[in-house]
């Protein structure tokens, strides 16, 4: 009680200044560890995004187990389509080395649809030397079928004119030998 | 096997009709067949060491952070608006709905110079129908594939309080999950609105080029998957890259927003002077 | 596409900007992420920086006229700044790491000083409260008991010395802690008006301007809130109302509330004049989304209105009673005013998409975290610390009573 009112004053400033210094302090602590190795920011979160595991695996990894498919896929025009695009991540299928699911196969209606996402013309947007167009139902009453044809009965999937190349070539060669 | 004489004998009844007609003789072999996968579940491995090294020169080695740099091109000529990328990413990250790491857009520019853009559901769906709302010829249409530009000078990382929107030393903008405090400043700060608060961790959330893939030495997941090679990746340490050679070469590329100082390492190529 | 184009169904009937304006949002864009809250929290500190520079105008400048107001309207700021991260926390995706904000705050970032500048400010006006009412503080701890007596003895820093010499350095300390607190409290709020105007990628908030427009109009706000909380207080009590500090908080309110619109309508003009970049979509936001909520009820009805009573109360000798009566009035016009403005600044400059080709749409709800509800409860709180502070600390002086 006997310190007099300057002195309490000063006593009240510099416990301020202990109390920030102290902040500072705890502060440095509890900054996290890599903080700051290349900048302002967490290094260690660079190597926590790159050990993300990965949830599509290329063809490679389709092809390795269906070799079958693997086969038609690369000799057809739609080599360049990622199997996993129509059949969903590799991850949903296989973990490690053991199945865990089993990926869809698309069918009937769900076929047209999805080649329509790129081979339909009425989409005008598209570069038509990057991709073949057709119009519906147009396409299929000039090749004299049913209109409630899917593309599949017509296309494989896989390897589009496999069926139409075989097709021409047994034609073709029927019409010789006629 | 069919035998020679079947197969003349059944021509002669479809050759009037089309090539399609004549597809029946081929196709049920192939349905047998379908059934015939090789179901040897023991030579199934974990992939990482069978996959393709599309991005050369990471794996096998230590990654030396300071010493690499990567471009991204996007050749709008090329893009036929499938979505295989929009499709591909989504399954990569488990995106939630309604929040696009990556989407593309369909532009439409009419005679009178204006100009139509959509991107239904972030083309996530494919585009199935023709814009039916616009009553003027069209002058012009392409499909513009938007993703993080990956600025030199981002303004997220800029403006992020806590240091959770960084770049790192290899070029990425990225996000650390466990500081962000999902304040959305850097939602507002992007040019491109490539950015969304994740619903579940209320953290953000963005496209990375999948980082986690190209340190394995792969592509992105959309670039992997684009079957037109609308989308390229690479290094530029890499002379034989595409994106090195791309880059290397005459034509003309350009960035998205050019104005905002932002610095892109995407590029664009065939972009009209419309795509915003 | 048909939810993308209702989600931003505006750009139809907006003159000349039609042309380009084609209703296309960035899919990420048709989210609003800074909504009510983030128009609350620049209300909040503006209004704590306008309660300071009346406190300020007194205890700095010797405006003499302000004494029945100057404690009360440090009590005032005080309460608010209390509140002040309120809404951000409210508004935060992950709020329990508000600490990283002040553990590793970014130096490129304008946000990352906030920690700092608002526990700084809660200090030094927290202090110049203590200074202020020491006086008062120390004769009430003798007559206080228990825990009170107890809180008196920590607030007076156990010190009852009331000396000529004491006294002395308490005035320095005021002088000196609220010199200080002027430029504390300009960056304070300053700062926030910074950063929406550091945001370059939305044309309606990257202009220098925007600091300096949130500083006027957090004045006017903070002005207005003292003016109509006095005058409410004391009417309610049954207690005289000083007319001479009435006019002048309403005469400093007048010059910057002038201050205020004038910048407020040079960034519409120049925008408008300039015709730059996204000039488009600025003259589609104003005159689409915006029409009613900018043209009509920030800039006509609670901007004019106020302008015309403030020039009646300038010009004409009223009577006292009309007098504060319209000084009344006019602060709870200007209280929604700027209330708007922030609106209209935060939530309007997010409608545009950053497609440069579209407006998206902001649906405020009742229940979120960031509904409406919760912006009630939040500016319900102030007044309540505002009461409990009105236990310990008195508003009025005796001798005004």
């Amino acid at each position: 009680m006997g310190l007099s009112y300057k002195m309490r004053l000063l006593i009240l400033a510099l416990g301020i200044g202990i109390a920030t210094t102290g902040g500072l302090f705890i502060k440095s602590l509890l900054k996290p560890e890599s903080f700051g190795v290349y900048g302002p920011y967490r290094a260690a979160a660079i190597d926590e995004e790159a050990q993300i595991p990965i949830r599509h695996a290329t063809n490679v990894s389709c092809y390795s187990c269906h070799p079958y498919e693997a086969k038609i896929h690369k000799a057809g025009l739609h080599k360049t389509i990622s199997c996993e695009f129509c059949h969903g991540p590799w991850a949903d299928h296989v973990a490690g080395s053991k199945k865990v699911g089993t990926l869809p196969v698309k069918k009937d209606g769900e076929i047209t649809t999805l080649c329509l996402r790129c081979h339909n013309t009425e989409i005008t947007a598209r570069p038509h030397e990057v991709i073949k167009t057709v119009a519906m139902p147009g396409h299929l009453e000039s090749q004299k079928v049913k209109l409630t044809h899917n593309c599949n009965q017509c296309h494989h999937v896989h390897a589009p004119l496999k069926y139409i190349n075989r097709a021409k070539q047994i034609t073709e060669s029927a019409e010789k030998a006629l | 096997m069919k035998t020679d004489q079947e197969k003349r004998a059944f021509l002669k009844k479809v050759l009037d009709g089309t090539i399609a007609g004549s597809l029946y003789l081929v196709m049920p072999m192939a349905g047998l067949a379908m059934g015939n996968n090789t179901k040897d579940h023991a030579s199934r491995k974990a992939p990482l060491e069978k996959l393709p090294e599309q991005v050369p020169g990471i794996r096998g080695k230590t990654y030396d952070i300071l010493d690499q740099e990567f471009a991204f091109v996007v050749d709008i000529t090329r893009c036929i608006g499938c979505g295989s990328c929009c499709v591909a990413d989504k399954r990569e990250y488990n995106v939630p709905d309604d929040n696009y790491r990556t989407w593309v857009e369909r532009y439409v520019k009419g005679f009178s110079d204006q100009v139509y853009v959509d991107a239904p559901n972030g083309g996530l769906d494919g585009y199935q129908t023709p814009r039916l709302d616009i009553d003027e010829l069209i002058r012009d249409t392409f499909f513009v594939p938007k993703l993080c530009n990956m600025c030199k000078e981002a303004p997220c990382v800029q403006v992020c309080p806590v240091g959770a929107t960084f770049t790192t030393p290899d070029g990425f903008v990225l996000v650390d999950h466990e500081r962000c405090v999902g304040c959305a400043y850097c939602i507002q700060a992007c040019p491109y609105s490539v950015r969304y608060i994740h619903p579940t961790t209320k953290t953000v959330d963005k496209c990375t080029w999948c980082y986690h893939r190209v340190r394995k030495g792969l592509l992105p997941a959309c670039v992997d998957v684009c079957p037109t090679g609308a989308r390229k990746f690479g290094s530029l340490r890499d002379e034989s890259s595409e994106v090195y050679q791309i880059l290397k070469g005459p034509g003309v590329l350009t960035v998205l927003k050019k104005e905002m100082g932002t610095w892109p390492a995407l590029y664009y190529k065939g972009a009209r002077r419309e795509v915003v | 596409m048909n939810t993308l184009l209702t989600a931003a169904n505006s750009g139809e009937s907006i003159g000349s900007a039609t042309m380009l304006v084609s209703n296309y949002v960035f899919p990420n864009d048709i989210h609003v992420h800074w909504s009510m809250m983030i128009v609350l929290y620049p209300y909040i500190t503006g209004l704590v920086d306008g309660a300071f520079i009346i406190a300020a105008l007194y205890y700095l400048f010797d405006v003499k006229s302000l004494k029945p107001v100057a404690r009360f309207s440090l009590l005032f700021a005080l309460a608010f700044l209390c509140c002040a991260t309120l809404p951000l926390l409210l508004h935060l995706g992950r709020p329990e790491r508000n600490f990283n904000m002040l553990l590793t705050p970014s130096p490129s970032s304008a946000m990352a000083g906030f920690g700092y500048i608002y526990a700084v400010s809660m200090g030094v006006l927290t202090f110049i409260v203590l200074f202020v009412y020491r006086p008062v503080l120390v004769e009430l701890r003798s007559t206080a008991k228990g825990w009170l007596q107890v809180l008196y003895r920590v607030i007076t820093f156990d010190s009852i010395d009331l000396s000529q010499g004491a006294r002395q350095l308490d005035a320095k300390i005021i002088r000196f802690l609220v010199g200080i607190g002027i430029p504390i409290a300009a960056i304070l709020h300053g700062y926030v008006g910074f950063i929406f105007g550091g945001v370059k990628a939305n044309p309606t908030w990257s202009t220098p301007l925007m600091p300096v427009i949130f500083l006027f109009s957090a004045c006017v706000s903070g002005i207005s809130a003292i003016i109509l909380a006095y005058i409410v207080i004391r009417k309610f009590r049954g207690k005289s109302i000083s007319h001479s500090a009435i006019a002048t908080m309403t005469k400093t309110l007048t010059l910057f509330f002038i201050l205020a619109f004038c910048f407020e309508m040079l960034e519409v003009f120049s925008h408008t004049y300039l015709k730059s970049g996204y000039h488009h979509m600025v003259e589609g936001l104003l005159n689409g989304p915006l029409a009613s909520s900018f043209w009509l009820w920030q800039v006509k009805i609670c901007s004019m209105i106020p302008l015309i009573l403030l020039g009646v109360m300038g010009l004409f000798k009223l009577r006292e009673g009309i007098y504060n009566l319209l000084a009344a009035v006019v602060s709870a016009i200007l209280l929604l005013q700027v209330l708007i403005m922030r609106w209209n600044v935060v939530i309007g400059g997010q409608l545009m998409s950053k497609s440069a080709r579209g407006y998206t749409a902001f649906h405020p709800e009742w229940f979120d975290k960031e509904g409406i509800i919760a912006v009630i409860i939040v500016m319900a709180i102030p007044f309540a610390i505002l009461w409990g502070l009105g236990k310990i600390f008195p508003f009025w002086a005796q001798e005004s009573e």
